[in-house]
């Protein structure tokens, strides 16, 4: 078994004789161990929302930090190492304030999904003799949400660089459970507020823990206010109408 | 820097319909300073002759007073009043005495000139600091603004205008150009001639 | 004779000078719902005429049209360029960029040349997105602004206080109980730019030959009297998008 897949798993440039890039596979195994992540889609705007674990109770969970803005009309959720994300967001956000510079205007969000997507196949590129900037490719796969001029979005991308849009999108260790779940609930004209109970229904069935205010982050992205993450107060009310 | 442009200052000639206007701002300045907003530039020399002196200010004070004494003269010996027509070579020819080390002055003079049958003719005439004289039919300009002035009154003035319209067309004229001109402006003065009276009217203007 | 050879002891200094001057000028007003955008095609050199036809005034895309003035290589260099970022935004972005993203990045694209300037003065004339028409004039590192009216070139100076006097009606006081039109109708503003240029042939050297004029119409409306116009063609691509125009006439050629 080793020896069937060794060789071929170990360049991250390289083409196994089935033609399988082994790395890019393993990154993405990477985000199934990550905490569940949902991403939905309304006419009104885009509804993130993270599990965040919290595995002991000396962790400080307002540390955790799972969802973050990357331009005004745009927000992102993560799922796999994270800190892997930080890279890609950086690189998020330095294109959205390139574009709005030269621009003088609102970023797309499929063009955001597509910048990361770019970055993400940087690994194992090197210029000339000098070392390459990526060894690896990211473990992480982010669902990017955001309001352009053509309406609410909502975005997944994964360690192979492929960005697909969605209406509703799980990712992480529940995400099959959640997909079928998404699949099951969601429909077109679901409001606001439907599209937060319903992500924190399906955390709640993916969750080992007691769903609570502490151990779930939500944000959404609408016309109104642009992204914003929710606060535990505002939380805590869409918990109760749970 | 040229020392024609050291205190700014603009005039503009206008032909009409049996009458001319002559107009120009009232800014003396100091380079971009601003020194007076009542500085006059055109002066009467007989009845039916006004002469604009834009240029360095010391030169139109001296040049105000040559040309007053040169037409008392003039005046005086023939015992008749200048024509605008001869009036124009007198200038011509005193700037001319001073060709190579000229008053920096560009005249425009505007007055109506008698014709055989007793009436009245408009004449405008305009020369540069050496006393090239240009008899132009329509309108002269001169000063820091010209360019300006020549924009404008190229695209303003028409044939036959009456006093009235002709005072309009002038008084816009010289405003609007004055206006994009950092060295010209501080308000306007506007003499329209016809055969029995002068009008004169000053104007405010931005005084930026 | 005998002829004695000099040592070169004296340090000699040569220079050589990028920049030329071509003359011409452009100009542009904006209606309503419409952009007016215009230059003369004559192209000199100091007292020489290059040719009595070269373009000023360009399509970028089916809203907007750039006008350059001053060193002719440069800008035509600088519209190449230009149109090739906008093709990249194409394809990066799948849409045509705005007018005012065209005018953001006619800025950055000047002011990354803040020490080796294109040598020109740009008018970016179109259709906004809310469908009303445009104006930017930009200086040549990139200093820009949205405006109704702008002449810009050799008879700039001929030319903007006489669309100060007839766009903004500066100098002027509206007869009492009325305000003076915030734009202008279409036929009235042609008739000003063909009047500014015939002036400014008149009075300055390096203007004259043609006259190309530029017009976009927004979305869906009139023609506003544009096809009784003598030496009219039109340019639009698409049926349900801005039109566009060009209007070619004379001018005197002396």
């Amino acid at each position: 078994m080793f020896l069937t897949r060794s060789e071929y798993d170990r360049g991250v440039n390289t083409f196994s004789p089935e033609g399988r890039l082994f790395q890019v596979e393993y990154a993405m195994e990477a985000i199934k161990l990550g905490s569940t992540t949902v991403g939905i889609r309304t006419p009104n705007g885009v509804v993130l929302a993270v599990e965040k674990r919290v595995h002991s109770p000396l962790l400080e969970s307002s540390s955790i930090e799972k969802i973050m803005e990357i331009d005004v009309h745009l927000g992102c959720a993560m799922s796999g190492l994270t800190a892997d994300a930080r890279t890609m967001i950086d690189h998020a956000r330095v294109t959205a304030q390139n574009h709005s510079f030269t621009y003088d205007e609102k970023i797309k969000v499929e063009s955001v999904a597509q910048a990361v997507c770019d970055l993400a196949l940087r690994f194992g590129e090197s210029v000339h003799d000098e070392e390459a900037m990526m060894s690896r490719p990211f473990g992480v796969a982010l669902l990017i949400a955001g309001i352009d001029e053509l309406g609410p979005q909502l975005y997944h991308t994964d360690p192979s660089g492929t960005s697909i849009k969605y209406d509703a999108k799980a990712i992480g260790s529940g995400s099959e459970a959640a997909q079928s779940e998404l699949q099951d609930k969601w429909h077109k004209q679901m409001t606001l507020q439907e599209a937060q109970i319903l992500t924190l229904r399906v955390l709640k069935q993916v969750m080992e823990e007691k769903l609570d205010q502490h151990n779930v982050q939500v944000a959404q992205v609408t016309a109104e206010k642009g992204f914003e993450i929710l606060d535990e107060t505002s939380l805590k009310s869409v918990i109760e109408l749970m | 820097m040229s020392i024609m442009d050291q205190n700014g200052g603009s005039v503009i000639a206008m032909v009409g319909k049996d009458c001319v206007a002559i107009a120009s701002d009232l800014r003396l300045g100091n380079q971009a300073l601003g020194v007076s907003s009542n500085f006059q530039k055109i002066f009467p020399v007989t009845d039916r002759i006004y002469l604009g002196l834009p240029g360095l200010a010391t030169d139109v004070t001296t040049l105000k007073e040559r040309f007053r004494f040169r037409v008392n003269m003039y005046t005086i010996k023939e015992e008749r009043e200048i024509e605008p027509e001869t009036f124009a070579h007198l200038v011509s020819s005193t700037l001319y005495e001073h060709r190579f080390g000229p008053y920096f002055c560009e005249p425009v003079m505007a007055g109506l000139s008698k014709t055989p049958s007793g009436g009245y003719k408009p004449f405008i005439a305009a020369t540069d600091l050496i006393g090239c004289l240009n008899f132009a039919k329509d309108f002269v300009v001169a000063g820091t603004a010209s360019e300006k002035l020549f924009g404008v009154a190229e695209g303003l003035w028409e044939p036959d205008l009456e006093p009235e319209d002709l005072f309009e067309t002038i008084s816009q004229t010289l405003m609007n150009a004055v206006d994009r001109d950092a060295y010209s402006g501080w308000g306007c003065v506007v003499h329209v001639l016809t055969k029995d009276k002068v009008i004169t009217r000053t104007l405010k203007g931005r005084m930026d | 004779m005998q002829h004695v050879a000099v040592p070169h002891a004296q340090p000699q200094q040569r220079q050589f000078n990028p920049y030329s001057e071509n003359g011409g000028t452009i100009l542009a007003i904006a209606g309503a719902n419409f952009s007016v955008i215009a230059g003369d095609t004559r192209q000199s050199e100091g007292y020489s005429i290059q040719t009595r036809y070269a373009p000023k005034v360009f399509r970028l895309t089916d809203k907007a049209v750039l006008a350059t003035n001053g060193f002719a290589a440069d800008g035509n260099m600088f519209v190449k360029k230009v149109r090739q970022r906008l093709e990249w935004y194409r394809h990066a972005h799948a849409k045509d960029m705005p007018l005012r993203a065209i005018a953001r990045l006619i800025q950055t694209m000047l002011y990354a040349r803040r020490f080796f300037p294109y040598y020109v003065y740009n008018i970016l004339g179109g259709i906004e997105e809310d469908g009303s028409g445009a104006v930017y004039s930009f200086d040549p590192v990139g200093s820009y602004e949205r405006e109704a009216c702008r002449a810009a070139g050799a008879a700039s100076s001929l030319v903007q206080p006489f669309l100060d006097n007839q766009i903004y009606f500066k100098n002027q006081t509206p007869a009492p109980g009325t305000t003076h039109p915030a734009h202008l109708p279409l036929s009235h503003v042609l008739s000003l730019v063909i009047d500014s240029f015939t002036s400014a042939t008149e009075r300055h050297i390096e203007v004259g030959d043609g006259l190309e004029i530029y017009v976009v119409l927004a979305k869906g409306s009139a023609l506003q009297g544009l096809d009784a116009i003598q030496g009219l063609s039109e340019l639009t691509t698409t049926d349900d998008g801005e039109r566009m125009f060009v209007i070619r006439r004379n001018l005197k050629r002396d």
